[in-house]
């Protein structure tokens, strides 16, 4: 009874703590693999407040600095996932067809067991997203995956604000169970297209009023009686789409509704930040170079509805051979833990080089996020969100070993091993000691 | 002149038996002597005796300093303990159950479903029209020491007006205190429409909330220049609002974990809300933000842990752990701060359970005394009856318990409580040993339906119950499904099903009320939730 | 044989008194000369046979080009001996006639150089939906759950789609048989293992059936306390054991009244039919159980029926790996791509069963669960080396076990003579992601590896090239 109190003050007393500081650490003798400066055998990282210092050999770390030995192991940075929907208090807002005024920052859930599984699997970052059920989805965040600390400090405000858009079989229901009597309209592709556009024209006329209304507001004969127009919260996100200030994640499958949206696009000067899944994108990888669109795909996870049945594992490497910004996703809290051995599919698949395997999922999705200049490289001045592991990421014979973030260790797989003998320590003497009266205490 | 006769004798005899409707009831005088007088706004008196006339307390204090009436009945009160009646103040007993027959509810599903169909607003529902009187729920509170309550709307987004309600056992509605006490909200969301979501629920709010602000703008710059502006449309769903948006009356925001304490606090900052937080029993890890939000607390002493909580996703050991060792110190925690709080039921049905874990909460660390002033008279204070409620003072009403034993030990009894100046004897609970036995037995063969904003689904259970564990099958055209682990307690029925949906194994909840042959209630899944209800089909004979 | 001899003996007559001299025109003259009158009979008799036996052989010929290949310096793994750093390996038809460091190439044979090569046997999966899935939300294209909970009478391989795109996807990734299953229900019904090569189901199925398949639920999330078996194990096998005993009953009935004509004859039941070898112990049934006290009551249930039997799934495997061990079980595991349903057994408990079952013993092979993802079968048994499984046993697992299991390891499962040529030639380890698969042979035969991923890949490679 006592150890539970000390161990709940000790606890209650972390909590209390305020914005965590990032940590110093020093990571000793690994093979660091920079991404975008090369790899250094027997390389040190040395981390203070949470971001890398110095990167070089032979470094002398500052005393008292914890170490983390990592001879014989790989030291990268930390995985983005760039399409998930772990962390959150909901998925979907699938009454409506368009629900852009929701956003998935209100409801963050910094306790979901996901995001310690993301971090078994090397991945420090994640851009956790609103579902596909609908054109317009909601506002997505991104969030770095440090357990056991508040929603708040998860949250990463200086990655690109984004709106999740959604095309093909999920938002007009392609796929449900039960085909209601009063279905949601838009049941089709070109309803899908037109709604979007509606929402546009709506945002359009919105932005007017407003414009309309500040330009009275000058006169000041007309103030007292001059009424702003009503907020209206689901038409804010697509007047920011237009002033630069959101950009789009569009969820698509086929070509041509991809396509069509880059079409929407230019009709109404919104930038499109990545297509998601856009299993036909190798068919246009032309077009999608052209325009600068990258896409965040999986690695081969297909054939589970028609307009995912010409994916081709082939395609990640292919666009990206061929001038597309690619990078790989998960959209799953069970792949999320093995988004490296995706990427090293794409040696198998398209002869990606070690080096193009791994931007997919480190620079790349960083880019795509806006969050480049801080994460996605193990480079001087960046935070130290850094995965270490066993053999190369891209071996299958893999694993992740320490997943740190901003210097501090968040995953520790010798830990976790000590945890877990302890465990079956403690249900051993627990049988031993029923055995001996031969029934429960 | 005999019918003249016959019309005094009428009256006379009338006026006999209708006096006590319509003059003010006498009600008798008390002299409670020798007890432990705890006035919660001073220090304990030792030997005291407390005068109530009129159902109100005349007089307290030490015994020596306070003289008998005449006409008062002396209650020998030797070794027992007076506190102010306790206050319980969010709780949902004497609810009228108002969910809608599954006719309504289908043909309100099925009909054009613009997305503005309302169904989260109740804003119109007043607590105090759906109140029904049940003796064995006044029983119970009392066994417990609860003079006072504060009845909350049921669970929706814009649930509706509470009602604060004082126990003195008539009929209702004369039992009301005060009427329209506080807007409630929820975190809930609306099945099978608008908002299915919590961040859905989350924009709601924020777009009614702007949006009552922009009505009352319109309206009052229509009043001024009626010619300039045109004239407002009359939406009775932002009217009904403004009294809390603008006026800046009572909103109290029903909070199951800690991200929905954040959720309202963030909201009371935005709109400049009069908010209270309700439920929080998870308050003590979010106590920066509380501390800074400085807004009246009223904490559920209901300690398990909110199913987003890593407590209760990390294991059996760990939840059991978390619900006897760690939730109970939040309101200790809450205190060492500073905060002041009141202590309030929540979840916890059962008047009896409320006050073994205010207890807990004394054990695991709450001082007694800042226990009892969150029972009576900070809850008092939060919904403006402190000046005669909350505490033992003369002038105020004679809301009393007398107890053998101190409040929050494991022995104390509540042996008599006055309501307004009513004494009522609490009979020591001899049947209270098992509460509602729980007689219904759902085994057999059940025909259900299932509305949800897809459709109606038609399927047949079978379900097996023994003692309180319900198992079974539930079959329809989507395939067999089984029902891995099902508990009926009282009327409640909850399961969980694991279903087949092509191909993609789900596994869904159900909540609802059993009686013997209809089950109602909601299916939850991960895209939303859906009314089901299920109907007996009779053993043939 | 008296014709025979006699006409062996006329045209010995024939010869020896005769002076034939070559020559078409003399033979004829001969021939229809008077005095060889008696022997016309022969004559015409013995050209009759002879001309039958040379159209036979030039048939036969014809039919079997008995296609001889040798795979000439590729480091073979043969998985059940020694590695051969630098072999041969020579293909005769069908089978493996030769194998080694020195090995006669004969001068008919097609030499494929393969330095710098590994040879492996071809993979075999453990269960799989290949044939009988294409896209798994398009109902029309799914086979694999049949309506109802008892169905043993359905034939997974008798519902196989040779033409299904992820066949030829499959195999290219080094895949040559796999196991196609039907899931569902309690019973679900037979499986067969099928090569991934053939135009018809018949030229695909190897064996069949392989199996009856079982199902036990897998606990979800909520799975609470694990101190009681959960109530509905118990009543499936009860309700199995009772079927087992119908099945009994059904066939007693129906001996006794084919003794005895006039006993009523019982009626067709297809279920109970299709159960009887099982019962008989000739059939394996194959059980997907996945929780610890529900694989100790099928562990019984098994041994009280004196049922053939593997366990699939078994996710709670280290718990359980001593019981399994010692009730001589195999066990298939099911996909690696899952995710452990109790927090407290940790997150790599699905990644840590395979070693603590070949630890305790355990004959364990892998499976894919999927038709999409079937290519990635070596990837779950290298997941499992990542978490302590012995790399030789990973790939045994993926090789010689299924095949032991299945009861075709007399033909396959590893690289011996005699058994099938079965191969693949690869550029790295075969339980890696990044190696290519260069070559591959399924029954001696050269797999053409293109596939639906390689077709739309040129087609629009071609796109991006054309305005180049």
């Amino acid at each position: 009874m006592k150890k539970i109190v000390v161990l709940v003050i000790v606890f209650i007393g972390l909590l209390l703590t305020p914005g965590w500081a990032g940590q110093d650490l020093f990571i000793k003798n690994g093979t660091l693999l920079t991404i975008t400066k090369g790899i250094i055998s027997g390389g040190d990282i040395l981390i203070i407040d949470g971001k890398i210092r110095q990167i070089g050999q032979d470094l002398a770390p500052p005393e008292g600095i914890p170490v983390v030995d990592a001879t014989g192991l790989y030291v990268m940075p930390g995985i983005i996932d760039s399409h998930t929907h772990i962390a959150l208090s909901g998925t979907n807002e699938g009454s409506v067809a368009i629900s852009s005024e929701v956003r998935m920052k209100d409801v963050i859930n910094a306790e979901d067991t996901s995001i310690y599984t993301a971090l078994t699997g090397g991945v420090t970052m994640v851009h956790t997203m609103h579902g596909s059920a609908n054109p317009i989805g909601g506002e997505n965040v991104v969030l770095k995956l440090k357990w056991g600390k508040t929603a708040e400090d998860m949250y990463v405000p200086y990655a690109y604000r984004t709106l999740k858009f959604a095309l093909g079989e999920n938002p007009k229901r392609a796929n449900m169970m039960v085909v209601s009597a009063n279905p949601r309209y838009p049941q089709t592709r070109m309803g899908v297209v037109a709604i979007i556009r509606r929402e546009f024209e709506k945002a359009r006329a919105y932005m007017e009023e407003w414009k309309r209304y500040n330009q009275l507001k000058k006169n000041k004969k007309l103030v007292s009686f001059l009424l702003p127009p009503r907020r209206n919260l689901r038409l804010e996100p697509l007047v920011l789409m237009m002033e630069g200030k959101m950009v789009a994640r569009c969820h698509t499958y086929q070509a041509d509704e991809t396509l069509e949206f880059i079409k929407l696009s230019k009709e109404f000067g919104f930038k499109i930040g990545a297509f998601e899944h856009a299993w036909e994108a190798y068919k246009i990888a032309k077009e999608l170079a052209a325009e600068k669109i990258g896409i965040s795909v999986f690695a081969d996870s297909w054939a589970y509805k028609m307009e995912a049945y010409q994916g081709i594992a082939y395609m990640a490497a292919f666009c990206a051979k061929n001038g597309v910004l690619v990078s790989i996703n998960s959209d799953s809290g069970e792949r999320i833990r093995r988004l490296f051995n995706d990427a090293a599919k794409t040696m198998r698949y398209g002869d990606l080089s070690e080096e193009e395997a791994l931007k997919l999922i480190t620079i790349n999705p960083a880019i795509q996020l806006g969050v480049e200049k801080r994460v996605g490289s193990l480079e001087v001045g960046k935070d130290a969100d850094i995965a270490i592991f066993k053999e190369h990421p891209l071996s299958a014979f893999t694993r992740c070993e320490k997943t740190i973030i901003e210097g501090e260790i968040y995953f520790d797989r010798a830990k976790y091993l000590e945890e877990q003998k302890k465990k079956e320590q403690k249900k051993k003497e627990k049988a031993e000691k029923k055995t001996p009266k031969g029934g429960l205490k | 002149m005999r019918v003249l006769k016959n019309y005094l004798i009428f009256f006379f005899v009338w006026g006999l038996i209708a006096a006590p409707l319509f003059g003010e009831v006498v009600k008798p005088t008390y002299a409670l002597v020798g007890c432990r007088i705890h006035p919660v706004n001073g220090t304990p008196i030792d030997k005291g005796t407390i005068i109530i006339r009129n159902g109100k307390i005349e007089a307290t204090g030490p015994a020596e300093k306070i003289s008998i009436p005449e006409d008062a009945e002396v209650i020998d009160a030797k070794e027992l303990e007076a506190y102010p009646g306790l206050i319980d103040a969010y709780t949902q007993y004497f609810l009228e159950s108002t969910s809608p027959s599954t006719a309504q509810r289908q043909s309100r599903m099925m009909a054009a479903s613009p997305p503005e169909e309302r169904s989260w607003d109740k804003t119109g529902f007043l607590v105090v029209e759906n109140l029904k009187f049940k003796k064995t729920t006044l029983d119970s509170l009392h066994r417990a020491g609860i003079t006072t309550i504060l009845v909350s709307p049921p669970q929706q987004i814009f649930a509706g007006l509470s009602a604060l309600i004082n126990l003195n056992g008539e009929k209702l509605p004369a039992m009301v205190l005060q009427d329209k006490v506080a807007l409630h909200l929820y975190f809930t969301t609306a099945r099978g429409s608008y908002p299915s979501s919590l961040m859905g629920t989350v924009a709601l709010f924020r777009q009614s909330f702007y949006d009552a602000q922009h009505y009352d703008l319109q309206k009052k710059t229509f009043l001024r220049y009626p010619d300039k502006v045109s004239r407002p449309k009359y939406d009775a769903f932002l009217e009904r609002l403004l009294p809390y948006v603008i006026e800046k009356k009572p909103v109290i925001f029903n909070c199951a974990n800690l991200e929905d304490i954040k959720r309202a606090i963030r909201l009371i900052e935005e709109f400049d809300l009069n908010g209270y937080i309700a439920g929080a029993n998870e308050a003590w890890r979010v106590i920066e933000w509380i501390k800074k939000a400085r807004r009246p607390l009223l904490v559920s002493v209901d300690f398990k842990p909110p199913i987003t909580s890593r407590y209760a996703n990390m294991g059996e050991e760990i939840k059991e752990k978390a619900e006897k060792e760690i939730y109970p110190h939040n309101p200790a925690e809450l205190q060492k701060e500073k905060i002041s709080f009141a202590l309030v039921s929540g979840k916890i049905s059962k008047p009896g359970d409320f006050l073994k874990n205010v207890r807990l909460a004394v054990e695991a660390g709450l001082p007694a005394e800042e226990a009892l002033k969150a029972l009576t008279i900070i809850p008092a204070r939060y919904f403006g009856v402190d000046s005669y409620l909350g505490s033992i003072e003369p002038g105020k009403i004679a809301n009393l318990i007398l107890t053998k034993g101190e409040l929050f030990t494991a022995d104390c009894q509540v042996r008599r409580v006055f309501v307004d100046g009513l004494s009522f004897e609490v009979k020591t609970a001899e049947a209270k040993s098992t509460g509602k036995a729980a007689a219904v037995n759902l085994s057999g063969k059940w025909k259900a339906s299932l509305v949800s904003q897809m459709g109606t689904l038609e399927s047949t259970w079978e379900l097996t119950q023994e003692g309180n564990k319900v198992s079974g099958m539930i079959a329809s055209e989507m395939g067999n499904w089984e029902i891995s682990e099902g508990t009926l307690s009282g009327n409640k029925l909850t399961m969980v099903i694991m279903a087949n949906i092509m191909g993609q194994d789900m596994e869904l909840t159900f909540e609802g009320e059993a009686s013997k042959d209809k089950i109602r209630g909601t299916i939850s899944f991960a895209g939303g939730s859906a009314e089901m209800t299920a109907t007996r089909i009779p053993d043939a004979r | 044989m008296k014709g025979y001899l006699k006409m062996k003996t006329g045209i010995k007559k024939m010869v020896s008194r005769v002076n034939i001299k070559p020559g078409l025109s003399n033979f004829s003259s001969y021939f229809f000369s008077s005095r060889t009158k008696f022997n016309r009979k022969t004559i015409t008799f013995g050209v009759v046979i002879l001309s039958w036996l040379v159209i036979n052989s030039l048939f036969l010929i014809a039919q079997q080009p008995e296609q001889v290949i040798a795979i000439k310096g590729a480091k073979i793994i043969t998985v059940t001996g020694e590695e051969i750093p630098n072999g041969i390996i020579l293909i005769k038809g069908k089978l493996i006639a030769d194998i080694g460091p020195n090995v006669n190439i004969p001068s008919e044979a097609k030499v494929i150089e393969a330095q710098g090569l590994r040879a492996y046997p071809g993979l075999i999966d453990g269960y799989s939906f290949l044939g009988i899935q294409e896209i798994s939300s398009v109902r029309a294209t799914v086979d694999t759950r049949e309506t109802g909970d008892i169905n043993p009478q359905a034939n997974s391989y008798e519902a196989l789609r040779p033409d299904s795109v992820h066949i030829p996807i499959t195999r290219a990734n080094g895949i040559t048989c796999a196991l196609v299953a039907p899931t569902g229900g309690l019973i679900s019904g037979m499986s067969g293992l099928i090569k991934l090569d053939g135009w018809t189901p018949g030229e695909l199925v190897v064996k069949g059936p392989v199996a009856m398949h079982i199902q036990f639920p897998m606990p979800r999330r909520s799975f609470r306390r694990q101190s009681k078996p959960s109530v509905s194990t118990s009543k499936k096998i009860n309700q199995l054991k009772k079927l087992f005993a119908e099945a009994r009953y059904y066939e007693k009935r129906r001996l006794a009244a084919q003794k005895n004509t006039l006993l009523p004859y019982p009626d067709f039941d297809e279920k109970l039919e299709a159960l009887l070898p099982v019962v008989h112990g000739q059939l394996p049934v194959m059980i997907s159980v996945y929780a610890e006290n529900d694989i100790k009551q099928v562990i019984k249930l098994v041994k009280e029926e004196k049922l053939k039997a593997i366990l699939f799934g078994v996710h709670d495997g280290c718990k359980v790996a001593n019981e399994i061990a010692q009730a001589g079980l195999p066990v298939v595991l099911d996909s690696l791509y899952n995710m452990p349903v109790r927090w407290e057994d940790g997150y790599d408990a699905l990644y840590r069963n395979p070693a603590a079952l070949v630890k305790a013993g355990v004959k364990i092979a892998f499976s894919s669960q999927s038709a999409s993802v079937a290519k990635d079968l070596p990837w779950h048994a290298a997941k499992a080396v990542a978490f302590g499984l012995e790399a030789e046993e990973a790939l045994k697992a993926v090789t010689i076990n299924p095949a032991e299991i299945f009861g075709v390891a007399d033909q396959m499962g590893s690289l011996e003579k005699g058994k099938l040529a079965n191969i693949v030639l690869t550029d790295g380890d075969i339980l890696e992601i990044k190696r290519h698969v260069k070559h591959l042979f399924i029954e001696g035969q050269e797999i053409d590896l293109s596939n639906y991923y390689t077709e739309l890949l040129h087609k629009f490679e071609k796109r991006l090239n054309e305005n180049k």
